[in-house]
């Protein structure tokens, strides 16, 4: 089960409501993908001022979500706060977690600990699970590549990817925990260094790595949406994800590399902020989360690997002795090794942005829409800022509706030096104007027709932003009409459409549904940070 | 089940003597008095111990403890929140001693440092010529030799001879980190003597040049964990794959055989480094409640046999060898050669030459990072 991550560091302080709000829009979440296959995101939750001594407050990634209701059994309170990997990994290390959170509970703390100052605000940590980052292929796929029963490397696998001899989804290395540890391990595995790697190895990998990613088809800013997509439509022929999620998809066969993987180790961490009566509670669930009765039940229930050497691993999980590639332990590797992925080695994106500029969106509302898209030019300077703006070799194009579908301007960005026309997009995106009608529809269609055939060289989404409801121009149905005439390649591009304002929430999710696409809230959050979001669906 | 037995043993004794102490200060009438200290997290588990909570309440004491690095204590760690310190060496703990102008400190148990690992790796190096029989019932990992392989970026795969583990990953003892962890730190003790031509480094001039012979045992691992417990529970758990060697105290390894829970299977090995060192647990006391905290672990016989059932070596020789002849442990009755940490000055100096080659590797700013 899939939940999208919520981002408390982005939420803007003015439109948050205080609290309550992450269990609440978990549960919309929930049910949105329960009745329509598609995600509601929302980039808003609490940071919580209201602090309770027998409340134990931890701010964690969507990767533990499954675990929540578990916990109920502890003995001790625990409300949980759900964040972005790097957004929470900044937040904690900038100390913006201290005070208002007692522990963390991230898939990983090793990008955390990788940045300057952040081991000293870590107090104790408590290894929960474990669950190493796999490719999960269609069991006739793996067949067909001659790789059942026998051991395969990630040389073997990005030979076969470079022959286009099989396609794959993977989460984006900047948004989610299992791409970045995927894109770590196979370019460890593939430097044949033996250590960890340094800037300097992570050039010479470059070629490498873009063979492997050719194969890349589909891509998420979670590791539950990603395999959702995947189960719903099973366009591609695998997808790389944790063990324990592979292990809950019909039909996959795990592949595990003989060179090598990269583990999550789901640490329960206590902040050194912590007062003492917390540091009490947060003792108390670590000890009942390592009992053995809890590590089986956690085994069983969500295929995660137990972190007890009295809990034997069940034989899902094979025999074979996993081998565990070396981390690179500097911030500038990692981070070299993110900016080669997002600028040199991903299939590049096609980003087409549908934006309501009716009378409506006047005043604040205008001015969110530019903030937001001004923050993707490169304007927020934090990592996940900088890793989330428009990047090279990208394609941009918006399309601004009123009355009627607006002029659409595109924005190709070079594979070097993108700076010029980032300039040139914020530019456009300060001079939108509000005023007139909502033509949602002959905006979406128009989008359509302008996305060339979605192709091997560009990885082509749409982002439909609006206020209100359709007022001009066709219908929905009109739409939805259109939309099954149009050539394969084309029908399948994703619309990302964001909750704003006065959305007509129906209307908005079944074209999420229809496209395959996904709902993000900023009703009551930022646009900005719903924007920033999307960017890892694109 | 055998350790339950135990506790309902401790239980009746503890019962003897709550009886006998009760009746001896009959003026004690108020609860026990809670001491509050920082220790290093390997020690967590005893000072959890029932029996070890019972034994300090016989005594009017309720002893608390929250667990840091034993670097961060000597460091970073807020003192005056606690009523002692007792990191996991004497370098820091003499540190502490200093800047607290304490007069007394208590070290009333020690663990040398080991290598937990598997017999086919063990066979491997055996053949490679890094390990050894000492002739004294254990095996000894040639730390000179090994440093020479590291500093080759030898892999595994490369070792000659080897079906048993031809992993694509540098032959590389995994350590904690060593600018907060004890455990590695005193590992640096012992790769700094190594590299220092056979001798404990005592000038500063002698710093900077072993910091740079010994920087690649700890920089090529890549990522490593903060704390003692987590790279020995790797090993423990997700065995050869991710934790073919570890550097650990040998109590931690004895610990889990002496509590017979099966953790340790049948193809794990201990060994020791040759050289090692001792970890001497020191304890600092801020005040009178806690110096008897210190004195009782020292003194009291059944704190002490406590101790021993955790692995440490104690003042008293015989619960130790008792409990190594009982579970047939596989630990060095006698190490022979063992040598002195440096100063916390020194090891200081080493660890922060060390932390500047880990900056000082920076490439170029990626764009994207900030």
């Amino acid at each position: 089960m899939s939940v999208p991550r919520l981002s408390p560091s982005q939420a803007s302080p003015l439109s948050c409501p205080r609290r309550g709000t992450a269990r609440s829009a978990a549960l919309r979440a929930v049910v949105a993908l329960a009745l329509l296959g598609s995600a509601t995101l929302t980039a808003c939750s609490s940071g919580d001022s209201d602090d309770a001594p027998d409340v134990l407050r931890v701010l964690a990634g969507s990767e533990v979500k499954d675990l929540e209701p578990m916990l109920q059994r502890s003995g001790v309170k625990v409300k949980i706060s759900y964040t972005g990997t790097l957004d929470g990994a900044e937040q904690v290390a900038g100390g913006g977690a201290d005070g208002s959170y007692d522990a963390i509970w991230f898939s990983s703390n090793r990008y955390l600990s990788l940045i300057d100052g952040a081991r000293a605000r870590l107090s104790t940590e408590t290894r929960i699970m474990s669950s190493p980052v796999l490719l999960g292929l269609k069991t006739a796929k793996v067949k067909e590549l001659g790789w059942e029963g026998r051991p395969v490397s990630w040389e073997q696998i990005a030979t076969a990817a470079r022959e286009g001899r099989f396609t794959f989804g993977m989460t984006n290395p900047a948004s989610s925990n299992s791409g970045f540890s995927a894109l770590v391990g196979v370019a460890a595995a593939l430097s044949d260094a033996g250590e960890a790697l340094s800037g300097e190895q992570v050039a010479a990998v470059t070629p490498r790595l873009k063979e492997f990613f050719s194969a890349q088809r589909l891509t998420s800013g979670s590791s539950g949406w990603l395999a959702d997509a995947y189960t719903r439509e099973g366009k591609v022929d695998g997808i790389v994800n944790y063990e324990s999620v592979l292990l809950g998809v019909q039909g996959l066969t795990l592949v595990y590399p003989s060179d090598g993987v990269v583990t999550a180790d789901y640490p329960l961490t206590l902040l050194a902020s912590a007062k003492p009566e917390k540091k009490e509670l947060y003792g108390k669930l670590a000890a009942w989360l390592r009992t053995p009765d809890t590590q089986r039940q956690i085994m069983t229930s969500t295929h995660r690997r137990p972190a007890v050497p009295e809990v034997r691993p069940g034989p899902e999980f094979g025999s074979a002795p996993l081998l565990e590639l070396p981390f690179p332990n500097r911030r500038t590797a990692a981070d070299g090794l993110i900016t080669a992925y997002l600028d040199e080695v991903r299939v590049p994106a096609q980003a087409l942005f549908v934006l309501d500029t009716s009378g409506s969106m006047e005043g604040d509302r205008i001015e969110a829409l530019r903030h937001a898209l001004v923050t993707l030019t490169g304007a927020d300077t934090s990592a996940s800022g900088a890793f989330s703006r428009f990047r090279n070799r990208e394609n941009v194009v918006m399309i601004p509706f009123n009355d009627s579908a607006g002029q659409p301007q595109s924005f190709a960005l070079p594979d070097q030096n993108p700076q010029p026309v980032l300039d040139q997009i914020r530019s456009y995106a300060e001079n939108l104007r509000a005023g007139g009608g909502t033509a949602i529809f002959d905006g979406l269609r128009t989008a359509y027709e302008q996305a060339p055939k979605a192709s091997r060289d560009h990885y082509t989404s749409i982002v439909l932003m609006t206020d209100g409801e359709n007022t001009n121009g066709i219908s929905y149905d009109e739409f939805a009409a259109f939309q099954r005439t149009l050539p394969e390649a084309q029908r399948q591009i994703r619309t990302f459409v964001v909750l704003f304002g006065d959305s007509d929430v129906e209307e908005m999710k079944k074209i999420a549904t229809l496209t395959g696409g996904a709902v993000f809230d900023a009703r009551s959050g930022s646009l900005a940070a719903a924007f920033k979001e999307i960017r890892g669906y694109q | 089940m055998k350790r339950s037995i135990g506790i309902a043993l401790a239980l009746l004794l503890g019962a003897a003597v709550v009886v006998a102490v009760v009746l001896g200060n009959r003026d004690d009438v108020s609860g026990p008095t809670t001491v509050r200290g920082v220790i290093g997290s390997e020690k967590k588990p005893f000072f959890d111990d029932p029996r070890v909570r019972a034994a300090f309440e016989r005594h009017g004491l309720r002893v608390e403890v929250d667990t840091a690095g034993s670097r961060q204590i000597a460091t970073e760690v807020k003192l005056d929140d606690y009523a002692f310190a007792f990191p996991s060496s004497l370098p820091a703990a003499e540190k502490i001693k200093k800047d607290r102008k304490v007069a007394t400190t208590f070290s009333p148990f020690y663990s040398p440092m080991a290598v937990a690992t598997f017999q086919p790796i063990a066979e491997l190096l055996t053949k490679a010529g890094l390990v050894r029989d000492s002739g004294q019932g254990y095996q000894v990992l040639d730390v000179a030799k090994y440093m020479d392989l590291v500093a080759k970026s030898t892999r595994w795969d490369k070792l000659p001879g080897n079906t048993a583990y031809p992993a694509r990953k540098r032959v590389l003892l995994t350590t904690t980190d060593v600018r907060t962890s004890n455990s590695a730190a005193m590992y640096l003790a012992i790769t700094s003597y190594v590299a220092n031509g056979e001798d404990v480094v005592t000038a500063s001039a002698q710093v900077p040049a072993v910091a740079g012979k010994v920087a690649p045992v700890f920089l090529d691992q890549g990522y490593s964990q903060s704390s003692s417990e987590a790279p020995f529970d790797d090993y423990l758990v997700m065995g050869s794959g991710k934790t073919p060697m570890v550097m650990i105290y040998e109590a931690q390894y004895l610990s889990r055989v002496f509590a017979g829970d099966g953790s340790i299977k049948p193809e794990m090995r201990l060994l020791y480094p040759s050289p090692t060192v001792l970890s001497k647990h020191t304890l600092v006391p801020f005040t009178p409640q806690a110096a008897e905290v210190g004195r009782l672990l020292t003194e009291d016989p059944e704190l002490r046999t406590l101790a021993a059932q955790y692995g440490f070596r104690t003042a008293d020789p015989k619960a130790f060898a008792d409990l190594v002849a009982k579970h047939r442990a596989p630990a060095a009755r006698d190490l022979v050669d063992v040598v002195e940490p440096p100063t916390y000055e020194h090891l200081e100096g080493l660890i922060a030459n060390i932390d500047r080659l880990y900056a000082s590797g920076a490439v170029p700013q990626s764009e994207g990072g900030p």
